[in-house]
């Protein structure tokens, strides 16, 4: 479904990403771990297609298609979905008004049919409640005032509405209680399927103690330096970063 | 630049033009008030960028043309007020066509006992002492050239007295339709609202403009507000792109008195709204609310003047102003609080989402603060979109133009959510919808 290779990205003319190659398969879980400044929300951004960035060389395959090529929005119709590390607020924009605009300029897009307002309310309703997230809040502005949990919530609730074929998930347990990181990973775990694929990019194990990835990646200046099972996980938790970076250095 | 010479010729041929739409017939005060305006302007500064008041609002283009008042047939349009309606908006409704009150496509029957609503000119006959009592008593004629302009050649406006402790079911709507196709046209309502104590009504005003030569509407407005009065006033400015437009509002409040103030502005080549506020006695609020966009050849200034001479009164001031293309606009808002004006409370606040980098604002807060024990803030900013807000939006499959405007609404929408008339809320977004759609146009793919 995904496949990049040997993406070289900077910004400002100082490399980030230097030489990325990474595949995903559908129905895929990922997970992409690494130190500070190595460059895992780089990776998540220039997928979403956020400005700022140089692509240097490579390629990102989406489908066979070429992914850098395309504007955000048109990668978003095609599937592609970003859960924020730091979702940003909209003052007087209106989270109903703006998932259901979202939602159906997706479906427009795809030339699949708009929901209407009883659709769109009555999904929007069951999936929040998946996620325990106050019904008051979709009434709310986006992301207005919301607590840090809320906003991940709300992010998770959008992956949910969007259905997309590939989600990345930035950093969604930072800043989580364990409650909440339990609520959104069953979030997540709901949508898993054969059909769908997710990166997950996290600091910490304990993510992946909830949503079980089926390849962990380590991503160290710019590259992945090793790939494993979820045992890797659990020994980067135990050993820090540190012997990899020697081992790679080797 | 103009000279004082310019200024002074340029009234005189106006007042000379428009002498002969007088009515013959008026009350001696009014005459008087008249007299004493028209002499007064020979003296009144000329309105340059040494007066701090029209420092960044030039009158040169006003005073290259040429104004007349309509005359009573040639210059009155039959117009279709259906096209100008709000959809199911049950009002009290006074409509004047070019500057004269149109009884015709007015409808103001079945008002409550104690309630006077109609023109100027009918409230002479009606309620002539209420007149006489409260003519001249907010506004300061001299202010400068054109409020003198406004008082010397008096003819017609609104008047309106709701009586003590009476509520008004309905609104009342002041419809100013201008179309003007031929030789430019002078407009100036002159208008009076009084509420008496514990009196609450609801005032709508909607300037609306059609054709492609210029007017000057520049009208007057004195209100008072009586105490424990509260008067909830919306006035839509959607002038033609030909438009000169000058809002002179007086606005006088009792204790315990709630003055809500909104104003939109969209349209116009010149629009300026003054707002003058005096409280007389302790504990009133006022509350003024304020939207503009502004684009190419347009210029859109407000100049409010808040006075907290007595302890314990409230104010609230935010505008909000959305620029695009060439557009320019003006604030200046001051607040001064007396000695004695003790436990004031006031908050100015002015955002310009600045849309292109052509266009401009000169913004400028000023509080002025003489008593020792007050509650004041003001604050002013200049921004862009944040890149990161249109990010989010668009990578969730929202394209970019659509993000820009649902950004610039959401800016917006503080001003617009606080008017508590569905169908006036909802024109005004449309409008505002349809002036960014425009903009988000004109902008095309820029970053």
């Amino acid at each position: 479904m995904l496949s990049i290779k040997n993406l070289q990205v900077s910004i400002e003319d100082k490399a980030i990403l230097r030489g990325l190659n990474l595949d995903v398969g559908s129905g895929e879980v990922h997970a992409i771990m690494g130190p500070n400044g190595s460059g895992k929300s780089t990776l998540s951004h220039v997928l979403a297609g956020r400005e700022g960035y140089q692509v240097t060389a490579g390629e990102v395959l989406f489908d066979g298609q070429d992914l850098l090529a395309l504007e955000p929005e048109q990668r978003a119709h095609k599937g592609i979905f970003l859960g924020m590390q730091y979702p940003v607020e909209l003052p007087g924009v209106n989270n109903m008004t703006f998932m259901r605009e979202s939602l159906n300029t997706i479906h427009r897009a795809r030339g699949e049919a708009e929901l209407d307002v009883p659709e769109f309310m009555q999904r929007v309703r069951e999936k929040a409640r998946l996620l325990e997230l106050d019904e008051q809040l979709l009434k709310r502005n986006v992301n207005v005032g919301f607590s840090g949990g809320e906003k991940k919530r709300n992010e998770i609730l959008q992956m949910a509405m969007l259905e997309p074929r590939l989600a990345i998930l930035d950093e969604t347990d930072s800043g989580l209680d364990i409650d909440a990181l339990r609520i959104i990973a069953g979030g997540v775990n709901a949508l898993r399927s054969p059909q769908r694929s997710i990166i997950l990019i996290t600091h910490y194990q304990r993510l992946l103690d909830y949503i079980q990835p089926d390849t962990v990646h380590v991503l160290l200046e710019g590259r992945i330096v090793r790939s494993g099972d979820k045992q890797l996980a659990l020994e980067l938790e135990e050993k820090g970063y540190g012997w990899i970076e020697q081992e790679a250095a080797a | 630049m103009i000279t004082a010479e310019q200024q002074r010729s340029w009234v005189q041929q106006l007042m000379t033009r428009a002498d002969a739409g007088l009515p013959g017939q008026s009350p001696g005060w009014l005459d008087h008030a008249r007299k004493a305006a028209r002499q007064a302007v020979a003296g009144l500064p000329v309105l340059d960028r040494k007066q701090e008041a029209w420092r960044y609002t030039s009158i040169e283009a006003l005073l290259k043309q040429c104004f007349r008042p309509a005359d009573e047939a040639a210059d009155l349009p039959a117009l279709d007020i259906n096209d100008c309606l709000l959809p199911a908006f049950d009002s009290y409704r006074l409509v004047f066509v070019n500057g004269r009150y149109d009884p015709q496509l007015s409808s103001i029957e079945a008002l409550p006992d104690g309630v006077n609503v109609g023109s100027l000119c009918a409230g002479l006959s009606t309620d002539p002492e209420l007149l006489a009592t409260w003519f001249g008593q907010t506004a300061n004629h001299t202010e400068h050239v054109f409020t003198a302009m406004n008082t010397a050649l008096v003819n017609d406006g609104v008047f309106i007295h709701v009586g003590s402790q009476l509520e008004l079911g309905r609104p009342i709507e002041v419809i100013y339709l201008s179309q003007v196709d031929d030789d430019p046209l002078l407009m100036q309502p002159r208008n009076l609202i009084v509420l008496d104590a514990g009196a609450k009504a609801t005032l709508v005003e909607r300037f609306i403009g059609f054709g492609p030569s210029a007017y000057f509407h520049n009208n007057l407005t004195e209100i008072s507000v009586g105490k424990g009065a509260s008067l909830n006033h919306y006035r839509v400015q959607d002038e033609s792109r030909s438009a000169y437009h000058l809002s002179s509002l007086y606005l006088s409040q009792q204790a315990q008195s709630l003055y809500r103030g909104t104003t939109l502005a969209f349209g116009g080549a010149w629009a300026r709204t003054d707002y003058n506020s005096t409280f007389k006695q302790e504990g009133a609020v006022c509350e003024l609310n304020g939207l503009y966009t502004v684009g190419d050849q347009q210029l859109i200034d407000f100049h409010l003047n808040v006075q907290h001479s007595f302890p314990g009164c409230v104010s609230r001031e935010q505008f909000k102003g959305v620029l695009y293309g060439k557009g320019r606009a003006v604030f200046d808002g001051r607040i001064l609080v007396d000695k004695q004006a003790q436990h004031s409370d006031a908050q100015l606040s002015n955002d310009n989402l600045m849309l292109s980098r052509n266009a401009e604002v000169d913004t400028k807060p000023q509080l002025e603060i003489y008593a020792d024990d007050v509650k004041c803030s003001h604050g002013t900013t200049v921004g862009e979109l944040d890149p990161q807000q249109v990010f989010y939006l668009r990578s969730r499959g929202i394209d970019e133009s659509t993000a820009r405007k649902m950004l610039c609404l959401g800016f917006a929408a503080e001003v617009l959510d606080s008017i508590n008339l569905p169908a006036l809320r909802d024109a005004a977004s449309r409008k505002l919808g349809d002036t960014l759609n425009a903009a988000v146009e004109e902008w095309g793919g820029k970053t």
